[in-house]
């Protein structure tokens, strides 16, 4: 464990693999702490560009915890404290100096459960716009529709884009957080348990959209649904306790993960 | 077997009686609830209907002159309502234009901004001040706050901004903007409709801040991080999230502070100055609804009397028709919501 934390564990030196694409997002010796509590302990991961990263792990090992340092949102509440960098383009995130509303609209994000705001739907996706770009009233019409189509919602909700968000179904809402999350165009898209709150089909829907959006968007999805992870991720981390435990492609972490924590919680032997 | 079958039949009798004993409580338990909600509709009418009856004379004499007419002369007998009716409604429209930013950025701060320690003791405060009686307000507005506006404040105001300034030169503002006439005053003391209404603003706040704080936090964090994740600042997410969220209950928590200060007595009839007549400037003294009868009930009689219920019953048509606009407000704003 401690010689691989050194090298950095990423696909590359984990496995015999040739890299599967250029690294979008550096994790170095990342640790963070909850009013004291410790609660990642030392985290060392390269998140490829344009690939889907699935992170898993049982409750409370950290998993969330480190998707919502991805865009400092974690930074809103008090007594919450990271350490270590996180590399964006060659930038520290984490250094305070890194704007805020800079790295918001570089790193997008969709929660647990769906949120839309108490606005119509064509404002739930145009909201976020605006906080960053100053755009025509037609630009901002083509964005919102653009946005609408790649979450795969125009066809369902463009009659009706007047109307409150809140009237639409669980997964439609999920959709619609996905395309407001789009609508910023980030670089990256974080994606915490987005299915867990929803139905069957509708997490169909949204892995269908995950594969779909992979060509443009570098996506880390948190999932405590290991099929999930097997069907829709490119890459996979397994965490344990705070610690990263094995990073490595999907197919060799699922067919022969290298490490026995791994094999265990794969084949449900605990989590 | 045969006395397994025997205690079936014995109970059936009884739970018939048992069923029967139910629907009659149950019967007598809602009879008693609805007696319960109907005594409030019965005193409301009641109070109401007593005002309006009290006041017949003076609505039976003056007809809609009552309603129009701004004189109020016990020595001639003839009474109207329009100085205290429109005392009462600027006094608390002013009071609600202080109290009511005032009022948002407690509760924001309390709710989003203010360190975890902070919270409480400050809560709390708002709490207490929201139970100190009136009279004491009245008692500061009149010993404290008026003297100390009448010093450091009006003259100020007079002389900036209104038309009628101490050395007799007349600013810019009162030369171009409306602004002159409601800032102009001779009268020298600090009693004033202003006045009156920066006393219920600080006695509303408390009230109008407490409802906002908690309305406040029953907003989900998960929608609040979800708009800091779009890249929104703190004022953003409060005011496009945080504010259309709970927005009824805010508007309630308004109307409650506003139905408190249309109704205010002690506080205002201390600092407004009492007198009946219409001027523009808010830096003259006035009287409100409230003020009034509190002032002349102990010795009216006849159809002074009978003005003086007639007013009372104003209140409640004012206070009604208050309510009427705020829910009218919520209506259209959940329409504008494409709800």
């Amino acid at each position: 464990m401690t010689e691989s934390a050194a090298a950095g564990i990423h696909p590359q030196s984990a496995a015999t693999h040739a890299p599967i694409a250029p690294t979008k997002l550096t994790v170095r010796d990342l640790h963070f702490y909850y009013n004291g509590f410790h609660a990642l302990k030392g985290i060392n991961m390269d998140i490829p560009e344009k690939k889907v990263t699935a992170i898993i792990g049982p409750s409370g090992c950290g998993k969330s915890t480190l998707l919502r340092i991805f865009n400092r949102i974690y930074a809103i509440y008090p007594k919450l404290e990271a350490k270590g960098e996180i590399v964006l383009d060659g930038e520290n995130i984490l250094d305070s100096r890194y704007s805020m509303n800079r790295l918001r609209s570089k790193v997008g994000m969709v929660f647990q459960k769906p949120v839309p705001f108490p606005m119509t739907i064509f404002e739930n996706v145009a909201y976020g716009i605006r906080h960053h770009e100053k755009l025509s009233r037609a630009d901002m019409d083509i964005r919102v529709e653009q946005a609408l189509r790649s979450a795969a919602l125009w066809d369902e909700v463009k009659d009706k884009l007047k109307q409150s968000a809140l009237g639409l179904s669980g997964g439609q809402q999920q959709r619609l957080c996905i395309a407001r999350g789009i609508a910023l165009k980030p670089e990256v898209l974080l994606l915490d348990e987005p299915t867990s709150a929803l139905d069957p089909i509708a997490t169909g829907r949204i892995e269908q959209l995950v594969e779909e959006l992979k060509s443009e968007y570098t996506i880390v999805i948190v999932t405590h649904n290991m099929q999930q992870a097997a069907r829709c991720s490119d890459l996979t981390a397994f965490m344990y306790l705070g610690e990263l435990i094995e990073f490595d492609r999907t197919e060799q972490i699922f067919t022969k993960p290298g490490k026995k924590q791994t094999e265990d919680y794969i084949t449900g032997r605990f989590g | 077997m045969q006395a397994n079958v025997g205690a079936v039949d014995a109970t059936v009798p009884q739970q018939e009686a048992r069923a029967r004993r139910d629907a009659r409580h149950d019967r007598l338990f809602s009879w008693l609830l609805k007696g319960c909600a109907l005594l409030v509709l019965a005193c409301l009418l009641g109070a109401a209907g007593a005002t309006l009856w009290g006041g017949r004379h003076a609505f039976g004499t003056f007809g809609w002159h009552f309603l129009v007419s701004d004189a109020w002369d016990p020595g001639s007998d003839t009474y109207g309502a329009l100085v205290p009716v429109y005392g009462t409604l600027m006094t608390s429209f002013i009071a609600l234009v202080i109290a009511v930013p005032i009022s948002f950025g407690i509760a924001l701060y309390l709710s989003e901004v203010a360190p975890p320690w902070l919270r409480t003791p400050v809560a709390s405060a708002i709490e207490l001040l929201a139970g100190i009686p009136s009279i004491i307000y009245g008692m500061w507005g009149l010993f404290i706050f008026a003297p100390f506006f009448a010093d450091h404040i009006k003259p100020w105001l007079t002389n900036y901004l209104g038309n009628k300034p101490d050395d007799g030169k007349l600013s810019w503002v009162a030369q171009h903007t409306f602004l002159g006439k409601l800032f102009g005053s001779d009268y020298p003391f600090g009693a004033s409709i202003l006045t009156a209404g920066i006393v219920l603003a600080v006695m509303i706040i408390p009230f109008i801040s407490s409802v906002m704080r908690e309305v406040f936090q029953t907003v989900p964090s998960r929608l609040k991080e979800s708009a800091y994740a779009l890249g929104s600042s703190t004022w953003e997410v409060s005011w496009d999230i945080v504010l259309p969220y709970t927005r009824s209950a805010v508007i309630g928590g308004i109307f409650l502070g506003l139905g408190r200060a249309l109704g205010e007595t002690m506080a205002v009839t201390f600092v407004l100055g009492n007198a009946m007549q219409l001027s523009a400037s808010i830096l003259d003294p006035g009287a409100s609804i409230a003020s009034t009868i509190a002032n002349q009930f102990s010795e009216a009689a006849g159809l002074q009397k009978s003005s003086l219920m007639a007013l009372a019953f104003l209140l409640f048509v004012v206070t009604f028709i208050v309510l009427l606009i705020a829910r009218w407000m919520l209506r259209q704003l959940a329409h504008k919501e494409g709800r």
